[in-house]
């Protein structure tokens, strides 16, 4: 796979990445570091715990995240669940919002991972 | 830039992921330094300020927020020096204006492009560098204080002097002289079309001549003896610096003063034969200000005294300048000064400097000098770095926890000996709601501080309290000295306190031990008579109207113990004694030791009183001690029928034992006021009942 396709496969914008940042190296730098991150999980863990502060700032870098790398479909989806939790006290379109980063999440790292492991050793 | 040493960056975004793309972008040009958090970022920012060229600020972050950073920063006027960029994927423009009230110089929306990023860091890095800064705020000085030309002119010439160390009146003395130069020339000669304002602005416009001298680097400004050839080649440069200066300054671009200024300042260097510099200008092809300037300069510099010579007379530097040691003048100017050589002396004679701009004038200088230090002076902020190494060095070595508090933002620091050892971080937010923090110190301890604190004044700032603080779970004593921050006037206002706190523990342990081998009998660890008849006096002041109870009891018998085993087994029966009292009387009783076998109780009691004297009667007197039977008589005195004073109590007391050894011992016996008449004339231990009383078996009545 390559970058290009990755890019198709998860609703990213690859030509704008591209004009942004100084090279496909750098970019891929960033696309697989994207997998260490550790926002998603913190996500899930306090939106468990009720805690939606924390949730909000997680979702905030998630979306951050996204943008930086021109993730579209993950950040619209993360953008629109960071205003439902801004100032900590989650809208009744936080759950549907956040089943919606569930899937956006897992389809683009799951696409990540296939990429990364199609890559020369 | 001057510096060749790279830049340092910091980087505060609670997103790894989102440093490291800033990092690789910038890694190139600059040095970056990472901050997870807010608190992380001020931290850093309290410990590298003269080091760190440029904040990258992400907004949404844990701890503390990029908005509170920007508000600490500008509290602590970091901001003025270290320029912000915020970068955030916020993007509604509310927020975007908060931070530009809170001093960003620019911002930077994600997503990044790498471009972007590295014209905004290049731009804002310039726009703070030092030269820019300088010019700036120089224009920006004279721009605010209104078109005033004169102002200006003593404003930047009196920054000179600032710096230059000068008396202050070389600037006042070239603009005399230049001016009586001038009009004595126009007398001789029209040959240069002076008018009476030409003659006012070239005057004025003199005071300008050094102001180049700015760029100069102090140690070559102010060195004491000749210059080197580099350093004189430096030096010579101040005068294309001056007029490089004024060219910049778009205020007054067109103004006759700042043509005037800037003739003088490129070429009052030049001499007649076009020798001097900085243009090698020949005769009246220098500026005829300029020539009167340089003049007046060369006059001035003689005149006055400086580290490498001596003040010459008036006369002695006019025959010097015509004899041409200073270089070649025009002669129609050296005539000029032969002329008004008798004035010059009268003219130039020190006088106060009272101009009507004078008050203003030192407002406005203040206000420069201020700035000045923000931007200009690195080796200022390096000093103070310094400083504050120093302190912290010999801070860590008498083991003190600095501190300062600020009210708003709620803040504790500490320094970083202070923090490891209280075990807390050296940056504390909201340091009164931080349990560690709190744990410190007792509650009642904490108490006391805040209401000293809040008793202090502007005048009476200080204030010192001793108390324990908790280190690794134990209490040690430590000398809290404290000084409150005031700002304002009338009514000034509490801003925080610094302090410190010194270990004491020793020392105060020390005098522990001390008070308390003078308290307490040393062979029964019991009170002696002295202190515990303090503690009983202390509590029957408190509350005088509770009951209390005084028992007083000896041994019997306990000479025959002292005869037949020795005095070491008579030791011994009193450390038992003194055991079993300690084991059967309550926290809140006073036990002591008189003396000799002589022991007192001292309680409190609501009622049943007989009950509580039976049991501890019992409890220590029947036994058995390695043979001896110890065995007690006891007399007891209540305030129900004495005063509650302490030697009328032990009076009663023994009164009411003299009864039980009358009646043969072994018991106890409350006093009877009506027994009061059975009393012996004398031969009582409460006669002499404050000093210690040896054993005296023999005087007593063998009832």
């Amino acid at each position: 796979m390559t970058l290009q396709e990755l890019y198709v496969e998860i609703g990213g914008d690859y030509d704008e990445v591209r004009g942004r940042l100084p090279s496909d190296k750098f970019i891929q730098k960033f696309v697989l570091k994207f997998l260490d991150d550790k926002s998603y999980e913190l996500l899930l863990s306090s939106l468990e715990n009720g805690d939606g502060e924390e949730a909000f700032r997680a979702a905030h870098t998630i979306k951050g995240m996204c943008q930086n790398l021109g993730f579209t479909t993950l950040m619209e989806s993360s953008s629109e669940l960071t205003e439902a939790l801004r100032g900590g006290a989650p809208t009744p379109q936080a759950g549907p919002l956040c089943e919606r980063v569930k899937a956006d999440y897992e389809r683009t790292a799951g696409a990540i991972r296939r990429f990364q492991e199609g890559l020369p050793t | 830039m001057a510096s060749s040493k790279r830049q340092k960056i910091l980087i505060v975004d609670d997103s790894e992921m989102n440093r490291s793309i800033l990092v690789d972008m910038l890694e190139g040009e600059y040095d970056t330094m990472e901050a997870e958090d807010g608190l992380q970022a001020i931290g850093i920012l309290q410990n590298h300020s003269t080091e760190i060229s440029l904040v990258l600020l992400d907004i949404v972050m844990p701890k503390m927020d990029g908005f509170g950073v920007l508000e600490i920063m500008q509290r602590r006027h970091w901001i003025e020096t270290v320029p912000v960029v915020m970068i955030s994927a916020e993007n509604r423009s509310s927020r975007i204006d908060q931070a530009y009230e809170l001093g960003i110089t620019d911002f930077i929306s994600r997503p990044f492009d790498a471009q972007i990023v590295h014209r905004r860091v290049k731009n804002t890095l310039l726009l703070y560098a030092k030269q820019n800064d300088l010019e700036a705020l120089v224009a920006e000085q004279i721009y605010e204080k209104q078109q005033n030309s004169a102002l200006m002119v003593d404003i930047l010439s009196h920054i000179v002097e600032f710096r230059n160390g000068e008396s202050g009146m070389h600037v006042l003395h070239v603009r005399t002289l230049t001016e009586l130069l001038l009009r004595s020339l126009v007398e001789k000669t029209d040959q240069y079309h002076l008018s009476k304002e030409d003659i006012a602005a070239i005057s004025m416009a003199s005071s300008l001549h050094d102001i180049g001298k700015i760029s100069i680097d102090e140690k070559i400004l102010n060195k004491p003896g000749k210059l080197t050839q580099e350093e004189f080649v430096i030096m010579k440069t101040h005068s294309a610096i001056g007029a490089q200066m004024l060219e910049s300054l778009n205020v007054y671009h067109g103004e006759k003063i700042v043509k005037m200024a800037y003739e003088i300042c490129r070429w009052h260097h030049e001499r007649w034969d076009g020798r001097g510099y900085l243009d090698g200008l020949k005769g009246d092809e220098i500026p005829i200000g300029a020539q009167t300037v340089a003049l007046a300069d060369v006059y001035d510099a003689l005149t006055s005294k400086r580290v490498y010579k001596p003040a010459y007379t008036h006369e002695k530097a006019v025959e010097m300048i015509v004899n041409g040691e200073c270089g070649a003048f025009n002669p129609l100017l050296l005539s000029c000064l032969q002329d008004i050589s008798e004035n010059i002396a009268e003219e130039m004679a020190p006088k106060q400097y009272v101009g009507p701009r004078h008050a203003e004038l030192s407002d406005l200088l203040q206000d420069f000098s201020q700035h000045k230090e923000l931007s200009a002076s690195n080796r200022t902020l390096q000093l103070l770095e310094h400083e504050r190494m120093k302190y912290s060095f010999f801070a860590a070595m008498s083991k003190e926890i600095q501190f300062e508090y600020t009210k708003a933002p709620s803040m504790a620091t500490f320094n970083s000996w202070g923090a490891k050892w209280l075990g807390v971080e050296e940056i504390v937010m909201d340091p009164f709601h931080n349990e560690t923090l709190m744990a410190l110190l007792d509650e009642q301890d904490w108490q006391t501080i805040f209401e000293m604190l809040d008793a202090t004044t502007p005048d009476k700032p200080n204030a010192v309290y001793e108390c324990r603080l908790l280190h690794k779970g134990k209490r040690r004593w430590f000398r809290i000295v404290m000084q409150t921050v005031w700002e304002g006037e009338e009514p000034a206002y509490m801003t925080g306190t610094i302090g410190k706190a010194v270990d004491i523990h020793d020392m105060r342990t020390n005098l522990e031990s001390l008070e308390r081998m003078a308290s307490y009998d040393g062979l029964t660890d019991l009170l002696n008579l002295t202190s515990a008849r303090k503690q009983i006096e202390a509590r029957m002041k408190a509350h005088p109207d509770n009951n209390y109870a005084l028992a007083f009891f000896d041994l019997d018998h306990f000479k025959n113990a002292n005869n037949t085993y020795g005095h070491a087994f008579g030791n011994q029966v009193l450390a038992h004694v003194a055991d079993l009292l300690r084991q059967n009387v309550r926290d809140a009783d006073i036990a002591a030791r008189v003396g000799g076998d002589e022991f007192i109780i001292f309680l409190e009691y609501h009622q049943e009183l007989e009950a509580v004297i039976r049991r501890i009667y019992r409890s220590i007197s029947g036994g058995d001690f390695q043979g001896f039977t110890v065995s007690l008589s006891m007399g007891v005195a209540t305030t129900e029928t004495v005063d509650p004073i302490f030697t009328d109590l032990l009076k009663a007391a023994d009164q009411a034992l003299y009864a039980v050894k009358q009646s043969g011992r072994g018991r106890f016996q409350f006093f009877d006021p009506s027994l009061r008449s059975l009393k012996p004339a004398g031969g009582s231990y409460a006669d002499q009942s404050i000093s210690p009383i040896e054993s005296q078996d023999d005087e007593k009545p063998q009832g």
